[in-house]
């Protein structure tokens, strides 16, 4: 991992260094500021990191000092669809931008809060087809994906013991509010073997009542197993390692194991390429959250504000 | 007949100068270039030797170059040049006159992602962003100048269509062969990178150095994009044509992704023009007509288009042209020939009024 770090600051400075190739320090500035995204190291910076023996130097003249929005470490965690997708053939510095500067408009219009797979969620919407034009749907976050504007999660739940999913696209201006009743994730990344376990485990109260978690707390984890149905599933998921499912040994033969097996690739965590690939690097995860950090961090603390109010208002025992 | 021609010719080259032996070559009309190479065709780059030059007088020809054509600069994020040879053209220009007959010069652009955006009834829209990148008018050629064609038995420029080289991209001249430069010499502007050449109608031309950006297109408008489709290489019948290939397994043995059948017998007994068969894929000029503009950003002259199909990879060069699809035609008058007059880059973006923008309240559907 440190190499294929050490490697992305190497790629970084050089496609900073490609891109702010100027000759007057306004220019420079300029740059500076609209690249801001593209992997672009202040310029002083750089010349520290390429001359080692000069930087140890005390009288080098330090420039002023740039006083750098200190982001949390968890950003990427609670708002993972600020990142662009890795891919590199579908990235570009401005549409990038352009997008989250379209998404923290959005945003300053509704309160996306912090939530993850396995939280208890409900969603108010906007449905030309529904009795009063809104619709409400509690259900268990089992999936969450995509980024930019595009990002969206999936909420199930059992109704009239019927499964019930649905995709809610999370910048979608018909989306009314999201609320996060329980805050909490499970041990797997995705929840889709829900679709294949026993109904009282997506089953939730649509009268629910939002459980609050004390300001600064770690997010709890959730270790419930699963009980899954018997075959046939919708997926082989003996093949998946799924930490949250208690009885899958029940159901697989011996030939199911062996298949299993056979598809493992235990080695890939060890392929540093295919991480670096996969993920942003995080120098330009950096950059992408100082751009937005400001912004997102008044808005937490506009709502953290409103949630007081309420709960000095009308305080209730929780459950 | 065709002999006796040529030998009249013959001779009559051998009355005008000393040639000793003409050479006679039956089908000559065959092998006769249809296509003439514009005169912009040529080498761009240049091979780069290495000059073991000093790194000050390397600063030196650079200093030659930026007071030349102005130091680089990130303009719109994009990496151009500072120009210093922008012509004033006429303020005429904006007043010419403008009929549905007359056609506008396009602009070339770089296709630079695509995501939603949604319509006040709360329906999603996908939308391509093309970003116009730092163009400037080179040349106008008249329509008696520019003949693209020397067979012009079959395309005729019947509406004097003129000629307007536009060009993309500033880029380093030092980096590019001196014949290639020249094309620029004239028009005051810097080497760019990529040269296009747009027909209009002659009371569409536009002064050397004119430059070219997003205010010309207007919201609501409708525009044709070219561009190359992506190159997949030579591919089968699946992916290229979107067969279902045959079955993995239940005995199929080496026919999983073939064709099948590709004929019939009797009286039809051969492979009919035109059958679907693998081939290559991708890497050609395709045209996407009659797309709206949903939305425009002055500050980085970006265009939001509908549609997420528009040719090409991400990052890959576009042209736009006003659209030519009857129905969707320009109504009223463009900023014709082009928009003049300083862009207000502190502006916000122009949305379609049917579009929701994201500063907006949610979308809140009224009971009847």
């Amino acid at each position: 991992m440190n190499s294929a770090r050490a490697m992305s600051k190497v790629w970084a400075q050089q496609s900073a260094f490609n891109r702010i190739v100027t000759f007057s320090t306004k220019a420079t500035q300029h740059a500076a500021a609209a690249v801001s995204s593209a992997g672009a190291e202040p310029p002083g910076e750089e010349k520290t990191s390429a001359t080692p023996p000069a930087a140890a130097q005390p009288p080098t003249p330090t420039p002023t000092p740039v006083r750098k929005p200190i982001v949390p470490s968890n950003y990427r965690f609670i708002y993972p669809e600020f990142l662009p997708d890795p891919k590199v053939e579908w990235r570009n510095p401005i549409r990038e931008k352009l997008e989250r500067l379209d998404m923290l408009d959005r945003r300053r219009q509704i309160d996306l809060p912090e939530f993850y797979v396995g939280s208890i969620m409900a969603v108010t919407s906007s449905d030309p087809h529904a009795a009063g034009k809104t619709s409400r749907f509690v259900g268990i976050c089992i999936n969450r994906d995509r980024c930019g504007l595009r990002a969206r999660f999936v909420l199930r739940n059992v109704i009239d013991h019927q499964g019930m999913e649905v995709v809610y696209e999370l910048y979608d201006p018909t989306i009314q509010k999201v609320e996060v009743l329980r805050l909490e994730k499970r041990l797997d990344d995705n929840l889709f073997y829900l679709r294949d376990a026993l109904p009282e485990f997506s089953t939730f109260d649509e009268n629910m009542e939002a459980e609050h978690l004390e300001e600064g707390a770690p997010v709890p984890v959730n270790d419930i197993k699963v009980v899954l149905r018997p075959r046939p599933w919708l997926e082989r998921w003996e093949r998946q390692n799924l930490r949250g499912v208690a009885n899958i040994d029940q159901y697989i033969k011996d030939k199911h194991r062996k298949s299993a097996e056979k598809v493992q690739k235990p080695w890939e965590k060890y392929d540093l390429m295919k991480q670096y690939r996969s993920t942003i690097p995080e120098e330009e995860q950096k950059e992408v959250f100082a751009e937005v950090h400001t912004e997102l961090h008044s808005l937490e603390l506009q709502r953290k504000r409103n949630k007081r109010k309420r709960t000095f208002v009308k305080p209730k025992q929780l459950a | 007949m065709i002999q006796s021609v040529v030998f009249q010719l013959s001779r009559l080259r051998l009355g005008s100068c000393i040639v000793p032996s003409p050479q006679v070559r039956c089908k000559g009309y065959l092998s006769r270039p249809r296509l003439r190479n514009p005169y912009w065709n040529l080498r761009k780059e240049r091979t780069n030797t290495e000059d073991f030059v000093t790194a000050e007088n390397q600063h030196f020809v650079n200093e030659l170059v930026y007071d030349k054509y102005g130091t680089p600069a990130l303009i719109k994020s994009i990496q151009a040049h500072a120009n210093k040879f922008i012509q004033t053209y006429d303020p005429e220009d904006g007043i010419r006159p403008w009929s549905p007959h007359t056609r506008r010069c396009g602009v070339i652009a770089r296709k630079i992602g695509q995501y939603p955006l949604w319509l006040k009834n709360g329906k999603k829209v996908r939308t391509t962003l093309l970003q116009i990148a730092d163009n400037h008018v080179i040349k106008y050629m008249p329509h008696e100048e520019c003949r693209p064609q020397k067979n012009l038995s079959r395309v005729h420029n019947s509406n004097q269509y003129g000629c307007l080289l536009v060009g993309a991209e500033s880029t380093n001249p030092s980096m590019l062969t001196k014949e290639y430069c020249g094309i620029f010499r004239d028009a005051g502007v810097v080497p760019k990178k990529n040269i296009m050449r747009f027909m209009v109608s002659p009371d569409g031309a536009l002064a050397p150095g004119t430059p070219l950006n997003i205010s010309r297109f207007r919201v609501g408008e409708y525009v044709d994009v070219r561009g190359k489709t992506v190159d997949h290489g030579f591919q089968g019948v699946v992916k290229r044509h979107g067969y279902k290939g045959m079955p993995a397994s239940h005995g199929v043995t080496k026919t999983h992704r073939r064709p099948g059948n590709i004929g019939g017998g009797g009286e039809k007994g051969r492979v009919w023009p035109g059958t679907k068969m693998p081939g290559h894929m991708g890497n050609r000029w395709r045209v996407l007509k009659g797309l709206r503009i949903w939305r425009t950003n002055a500050k980085y002259n970006v265009m939001w288009v509908q549609g997420s199909s528009v040719p090409g990879p991400t990052g890959g060069l576009v042209y736009i042209y006003d659209t030519i699809l009857p129905l969707r035609k320009l109504k009223q008058a463009p900023p014709f020939p082009t928009f003049c007059g300083e862009v207000d880059t502190t502006f916000e973006d122009i949305w379609y009024e049917q579009m929701h923008k994201f500063k907006d309240e949610t979308i809140i559907y009224k009971c009847d």
